[in-house]
């Protein structure tokens, strides 16, 4: 029988409310579930941990979810890490800015949890 | 002529800024001018007149009235900079008021946006966890409440969206990024998006592009949302197994948009309040009441024109007219 090892997704967002419901639902699929409530512990975890994928919110604490995108991408150990951006800004530009700055996809709060366990699977390549 | 338009709009807002600011600043300055101006200018006339007349200017009773002339023009000289220094501050004030006014409103969204957005998606997660069970068994009774509340989140997301939109286009803070549209590549666009609707409703869709290089210089974004907003209220209304028709042509440096549904016409008494904020015909009908009115502000931001017509018998039609591109009508 196969051994899969579960991949890691770490969770980038100031709301503990919120990352339990992500937690609840993505530990479902099989996934194992790391969290960072600020940008500068969300950058440390992505570097310690080797995680598969992030979920980073825009509006963060120590950091907003551009910096550590920038720091994300221009680091070597974390630029492959497919990052979805969650946030609760309808700007179109700040879109525009995320893709640019390297996000694979960016879905405005409140999100259909089905789309993003879809999306989730999609860039990890568990379809 | 279009010039001379614009200069009457330009003209018709100060009017309106002067009658809330209870004064007209043009007074003021054409005083400060005047004295600024003439008073000077006559002087300039005395001095030449005495020169071509040979009278000598800086004597006797001659030069005393020259002199008077000389400190009149410049105390005049100093009211009127003053008066203009006066009023450049109050334009500066009311321009530095509208700036902050401006980004209150921007905070106000944004922080709309944060405090409303957040605890609903935690809501909504929360919600979706226990309907499948992830947070335990539940009874199929439990099931269905969880379901309602589901939908009922999800409207109130739709309803917070649809209130920053109308927000923000009323308080002009959307910049329309407006480039060259292909309309029947949006319509096309838009038909695909709700043909998941129409198969349900079996509304059976006609569309008829009437002129080629329908172009139209807008937001295309925008645009998107009044095509959408329109062909999904006419779907919405039509009842199952009936008919719509979407029509696109041009008219007269126009791009005339029809959306024909075979509803129940709309109650004359009602066609005036249709575009108003909160206006549903149908109350037992899913929407939040924000869309027509968003469409209209949107129409309108593009300076174009959107009225509804009830047809003989049954059925309306939402007609939105918008300026086409110089470029296309050209052709």
């Amino acid at each position: 029988m196969e051994n899969k090892v579960a991949k890691k997704i770490l969770i980038i967002d100031d709301q503990q409310e919120l990352i339990s419901g992500l937690a609840t639902f993505l530990k479902a699929q099989g996934y194992v579930i790391l969290s960072a409530n600020d940008g500068l512990y969300g950058i440390s975890q992505a570097h310690k941990e080797n995680v598969d994928l992030i979920i980073l919110d825009l509006s963060l604490p120590a950091g907003g979810g551009f910096y550590v995108l920038d720091n994300l991408k221009k680091s070597v150990t974390t630029n492959n890490i497919p990052v979805i951006i969650l946030t609760a800004s309808q700007e179109k530009a700040l879109e525009e800015k995320a893709y640019q700055m390297g996000a694979l996809a960016y879905m405005r709060k409140p999100f259909e949890p089905k789309e993003l366990i879809a999306k989730v699977k999609e860039l990890l390549g568990d379809q | 002529m279009r010039v001379k338009k614009a200069g009457n709009n330009i003209e018709r807002d100060f009017k309106l800024v002067f009658q809330e600011l209870k004064e007209n600043p043009y007074r003021k300055f054409n005083l400060a001018f005047s004295l600024m101006s003439v008073i000077p200018l006559l002087v300039f006339l005395y001095i030449l007149a005495a020169k071509l007349f040979t009278f000598h200017i800086l004597v006797g009773n001659i030069g005393l009235i020259i002199l008077i002339c000389i400190l009149i023009s410049v105390c005049g000289f100093c009211l009127g900079y003053s008066i203009i220094k006066n009023a450049l501050n109050r334009v500066i004030f009311y321009a530095i008021k509208a700036k902050r006014s401006d980004e209150l409103k921007s905070t106000f969204v944004a922080s709309v946006s944060h405090e409303l957005k957040n605890p609903l998606s935690v809501i909504k997660t929360n919600l979706f966890n226990l309907m499948e069970g992830l947070l335990g068994k539940i009874e199929d009774e439990q099931k269905k409440a969880i379901q309602l509340l589901y939908g009922v989140v999800e409207r109130m997301g739709r309803l917070i969206n649809e209130l920053l939109d109308l927000h923000k286009i009323e308080a002009g803070l959307i910049g329309l990024t407006r480039k060259l549209c292909n309309l029947p590549q949006i319509l096309e666009g838009q038909v695909k998006e709700l043909e998941g609707v129409l198969n349900k409703k079996q509304v059976k869709l006609a569309k008829e592009i009437l002129s080629k290089d329908l172009f139209v210089w807008a937001d295309e974004d925008r645009l998107q949302q009044v095509v959408n907003n329109l062909l999904s209220n006419a779907i919405k209304y039509t009842p199952e197994g009936g008919s719509v028709t979407l029509r696109a042509y041009f008219i007269e440096g126009f791009v005339r948009l029809e959306f024909i549904d075979s509803a129940e016409s709309i109650p004359q008494d009602k066609i005036e309040k249709i575009f108003d904020k909160f206006q549903r015909l149908d109350a037992a009908k899913e929407g939040t009441g924000l869309g027509l009115a968003i469409t209209r502000d949107i129409v309108e931001s593009h300076k174009g024109k959107i009225w509804v017509e009830p047809l003989i018998g049954k059925g309306n039609k939402f007609i939105v007219v918008l300026p086409c591109d110089l470029r296309s009508s050209k052709r």
